[in-house]
């Protein structure tokens, strides 16, 4: 198709939400809001490895799909990491009252 | 119509046994857990469950075992083989090291070895875990340790992005619970969270720069990729121009940089050490920093090895320099961070973030030496006593935790007199870590450095004389902060209540980490030449990859080579 | 057309990513995070690969986005003071590094080295086609392709089985364990005093069983510093 998607912007949507997501990451302070800005991150390279899957040519021995494979596997390490973290930060809240990830800092040195 | 499915050579499941009895058996403990809870008295319940985890690591241990012995046959009699497995088994083992479950994972003696590697400080961590009550849920946490050294071996046999990626997170997940155990301690909830953030980013800007890779070379297989990207003849091109690459290549070192603990990837070490259990501390120190610089070693030496350096330019654009700056910058950060610590795990964890500074060093050599097998073999003997010294001196921090509740260096006053025969263990593991010979420490450094220099013939021009210089100096300042141990233990009175007799679940671990770090001190050839002979497969491709025709051409059908 | 339906997407997915790293309420964040997922969803659909779109929608948003609805909703903030939100003097440098980064990135893209013989990504202006062509004799990972595409969740499944089948294991594995610890995690602790650490003292209590405090501590002695 000549009127098709060029494969640079599915890579540059996938960078900005990377930087944005990079962003939310550096700049919050809630444990929540930083783990949201972690899945936009993830988000973003299964973006890149869809894309690269669907526009590349595949080199022999990696199967037909390796890209979507991947990005199944990715969404399932995500939620497995949202449990996790979702139990660590109520179990810190329990003690400290608040979800923010500079107030945990009783150890210094 | 139906797929057509790849030929799946359903004998490789046999290779995985010893993963595969490990991770059901961390089920077995579990149910085992929940069964007895009712019964059982805590103390009990404590200790049936510890032997039942050790009895499944002692079966796995004995897969593997049974493993090596196939693959070390199958190199010298095939023939046997045959007649004890029969044909078909007989056949699928005398093939030994190659690339298992169409290019996932890697099989033979290396991987056999490493996963022994494991399964012992599996069973010592065990061990030291059940000397101390600093949790209720025995059943998960133990279960937990198993699942991550499942984790743990697959990472070190990856051959493939999607199997790293996977067990990378199994290995990591299961460690940012096992940090937040201790919940008396509101310090390892703490830990177990900031673990859990700094890990998630890290493995989050990881997975963006293995997608940027994937994209490069089209596909998901080390020894693929190394090909693809040395591209046509055989001139490594660096990452000459290539900004993407480059990209790509950092972000992976950001993930790996933050298993490793090396600077400025480093920030969780010394909360992370200090907050959790410290058995689970012994295991985030020693197990997976093995695991992760396997891993590390495999993407850099082998998936990246033409972006290292550009074949035309030794000091041209590349990771070599990336690498040598982050090793400089952590051995130099770690040591002067180490020598204001008072508070004995923290010690310790920034003396790990050193250590991880030498360890690129050897990564470093691996890439320069003229014999990088070599050179990748003398990274893993280091890697051998250092994980064995840490051990032993964790499980040392895991007695102060029990008896002291408490663990500054303050707190091994008087050991030497009083518990002499652990007083003397701890110092030969400290001066261990120094790089003191006799000690195995010494002649991993030694092995190190010298195969950092071990650059060519003598007209070449070596580079990185500079790192391995900064090295020395750095193991010399290191000196200051570990001294100050031996000191507490051996000059200084005992200041209030003594150390109670320590009991076989902390002693062992501690004698055995000894006996290793002085054994292959004095005798360190047989590890050095073990740990050769597994380097060298991890880092070529096998022959079956070999065989895979080139990249795809475009015009007529040509058929798809695939394994 | 495509291309219009791309921008749109494109957008929307940009703005809600921004939405959500910017958002002061925490609830409004979360639905923000809820319609990003949705707009990469839409992403996969125009690669082709629904079969993911499907799964995204329902682990994403159906599951990963619940659970930090769950979180926000119990933790909210008792002490007063508003942490939800970035600190003002950040802001604009947070701004500029992120926009840093993207133009690093962009630039990266835009020049990127494709190994010899391929074109690079910036060449790549549509995608390989798969279209059965009657005249020439096509390459056989474009049969494979095709069969992907039209047929993805089979494809999946014998790949998941077979070349993939260990970390689909591991997946599996990594889900439980993730379940084993998180309730091992949220396990309450009794309210006892500490117990003695040390084997010889050990009082060998079962654990007790403690009456639910609202969402509170056990006695504050039984802490440590």
């Amino acid at each position: 198709m000549n009127n098709d998607i060029p494969l640079n912007w599915f890579l540059y949507f996938a960078a900005a939400s990377f930087a944005i997501g990079l962003v939310g990451v550096m700049l919050r302070r809630n444990a929540i809001a930083v783990l949201m800005a972690i899945e936009i991150i993830l988000n973003a390279a299964n973006v890149n490895l869809v894309a690269f899957w669907r526009y590349g040519t595949p080199a022999p021995g990696s199967g037909p799909l390796p890209g979507v494979i991947l990005a199944i596997l990715v969404i399932t390490v995500a939620a497995a990491e949202v449990a996790v973290g979702i139990g660590l930060i109520l179990l810190c809240y329990r003690r400290w009252r608040v979800a923010d990830v500079d107030r945990y800092d009783t150890m210094s040195g | 119509m139906p797929p057509t499915a790849p030929p799946l050579d359903l004998r490789d499941f046999w290779r995985i046994a010893p993963a595969a009895i490990l991770a059901f058996w961390g089920l077995v403990v579990v149910l085992t857990d929940v069964g007895l809870a009712r019964r059982l008295g805590l103390e009990t319940r404590r200790r049936v469950v510890g032997w039942l985890a050790l009895a499944g690591v002692g079966l796995s241990l004995v897969s593997t075992v049974v493993m090596f012995w196939l693959d070390s046959l199958a190199a010298v009699d095939p023939e046997r083989l045959q007649e004890l497995l029969g044909a078909s088994l007989g056949d699928y083992f005398a093939r030994s090291g190659d690339v298992i479950f169409l290019g996932a994972l890697a099989s033979g003696v290396s991987v056999d070895v490493l996963n022994i590697l494991y399964l012992v400080l599996l069973a010592l961590v065990i061990q030291l875990s059940t000397s101390y009550r600093f949790t209720e849920d025995w059943g998960e946490c133990l279960a937990l340790l198993i699942w991550a050294t499942v984790g743990m071996m697959f990472l070190s046999a990856a051959e493939e992005l999607v199997t790293l990626f996977l067990s990378l997170e199994m290995m990591t997940i299961c460690l940012y619970i096992l940090t937040a155990f201790e919940k008396s301690r509101p310090r390892s909830m703490e830990a177990g969270l900031k673990y859990f953030i700094y890990g998630s980013v890290s493995s989050a800007l990881f997975l963006y720069g293995l997608s940027l890779v994937y994209g490069l070379a089209g596909t998901t297989r080390f020894a693929a990729i190394e090909r693809i990207l040395t591209g046509a003849g055989t001139v490594d091109p660096g990452l000459v121009g290539n900004l993407a690459g480059t990209t790509a290549l950092l972000l992976m070192l950001v993930g790996f940089g933050f298993k490793i603990a090396a600077v400025p990837f480093h920030q969780w070490a010394p909360d992370v050490y200090e907050g959790a259990p410290a058995p689970v501390a012994a295991w985030i120190v020693t197990g997976s920093k093995i695991a992760s610089i396997v891993a590390l070693m495999k993407v850099f030496l082998h998936a990246a090895r033409p972006w290292s350096f550009p074949s035309s330019d030794m000091m041209g654009p590349g990771w070599l320099g990336i690498i040598a700056v982050v090793s400089a910058v952590s051995m130099t950060y770690g040591n002067l961070a180490a020598l204001v610590q008072t508070n004995f795990k923290r010690l310790l964890a920034y003396s790990s973030i050193a250590h991880a500074g030498y360890i690129l060093v050897g990564l470093a050599a691996a890439i320069v030496s003229v014999n990088g097998s070599a050179a990748a073999g003398a990274l893993l003997y280091y890697l051998v006593i250092y994980a064995f010294s840490n051990l032993g001196a964790f499980a040392v921090a895991a007695w102060l935790a029990r008896d002291r509740n408490a663990d500054e260096i303050d707190d091994l006053n008087g050991m030497g007199s009083e518990r002499p025969l652990l007083a003397l263990c701890l110092a030969f593991l400290m001066l261990s870590l120094i790089g003191v010979p006799p000690f195995g420490g010494f002649f991993g450094k030694l092995y190190v450095f010298m195969e950092a220099l071990n650059q060519g013939p003598s007209q070449t021009r070596i580079i990185l004389v500079w790192l391995v210089a900064l090295g020395l100096l750095n193991s010399a300042v290191s000196a200051f902060y570990y001294v100050r141990v031996l000191k507490a233990m051996y000059f200084r009175p005992r200041s209030g209540a003594g150390l109670k007799r320590a009991e076989s679940a902390v002693a062992t671990p501690i004698l055995l980490s000894t006996l290793v770090v002085v054994g292959f001190g004095l005798f360190p050839q047989p590890l050095v030449d073990l740990m050769k002979s597994v380097a060298g497969p991890m880092l070529i491709s096998s022959s079956i990859e070999a065989a895979v025709s080139a990249p795809p051409a475009v015009s007529t059908a040509s058929s798809d080579v695939s394994r | 057309m495509a291309s219009i339906l791309f921008l749109v997407i494109a957008a929307i997915g940009l703005a809600t990513a921004l939405g959500t790293v910017l958002s002061r309420n925490l609830v409004r964040a979360g639905l923000y995070l809820v319609a990003f997922f949705f707009a990469i969803a839409c992403l996969f659909v125009l690669l082709e690969a629904e079969f993911l779109a499907a799964i995204q929608v329902l682990v994403y948003i159906g599951a990963v986005a619940i659970l930090l609805m769950f979180g926000i909703m119990l933790t909210r903030d008792t002490l007063g003071d508003d942490t939800t939100a970035i600190p003002v003097g950040w802001m604009i440098p947070g701004l500029f590094g992120g926009l840093c980064v993207f133009t690093v990135l962009a630039v990266g893209i835009n020049n990127s080295i494709a190994p010899s013989g391929w074109t690079p990504w910036s060449g790549t202006t549509s995608r390989p086609s798969i279209i059965k062509q009657e005249s020439d004799p096509e390459p056989a990972w474009v049969a494979e392709r095709r069969e992907a595409v039209n047929d993805m969740g089979r494809v999946i499944g014998v790949e998941l089985m077979t070349r993939y089948v260990v970390a689909f294991e591991l997946a599996g594995l990594l889900l439980t364990a993730a379940l084993v610890g998180a309730i091992a995690l949220a396990h309450r602790a009794d309210s006892a005093p500490k117990p003695p650490r040390s084997v010889e003292q050990a009082a060998g209590s079962g654990p007790g069983a403690d009456p639910p405090s609202e969402a509170g501590e056990p006695v504050a002695s039984s802490l440590s510093p």
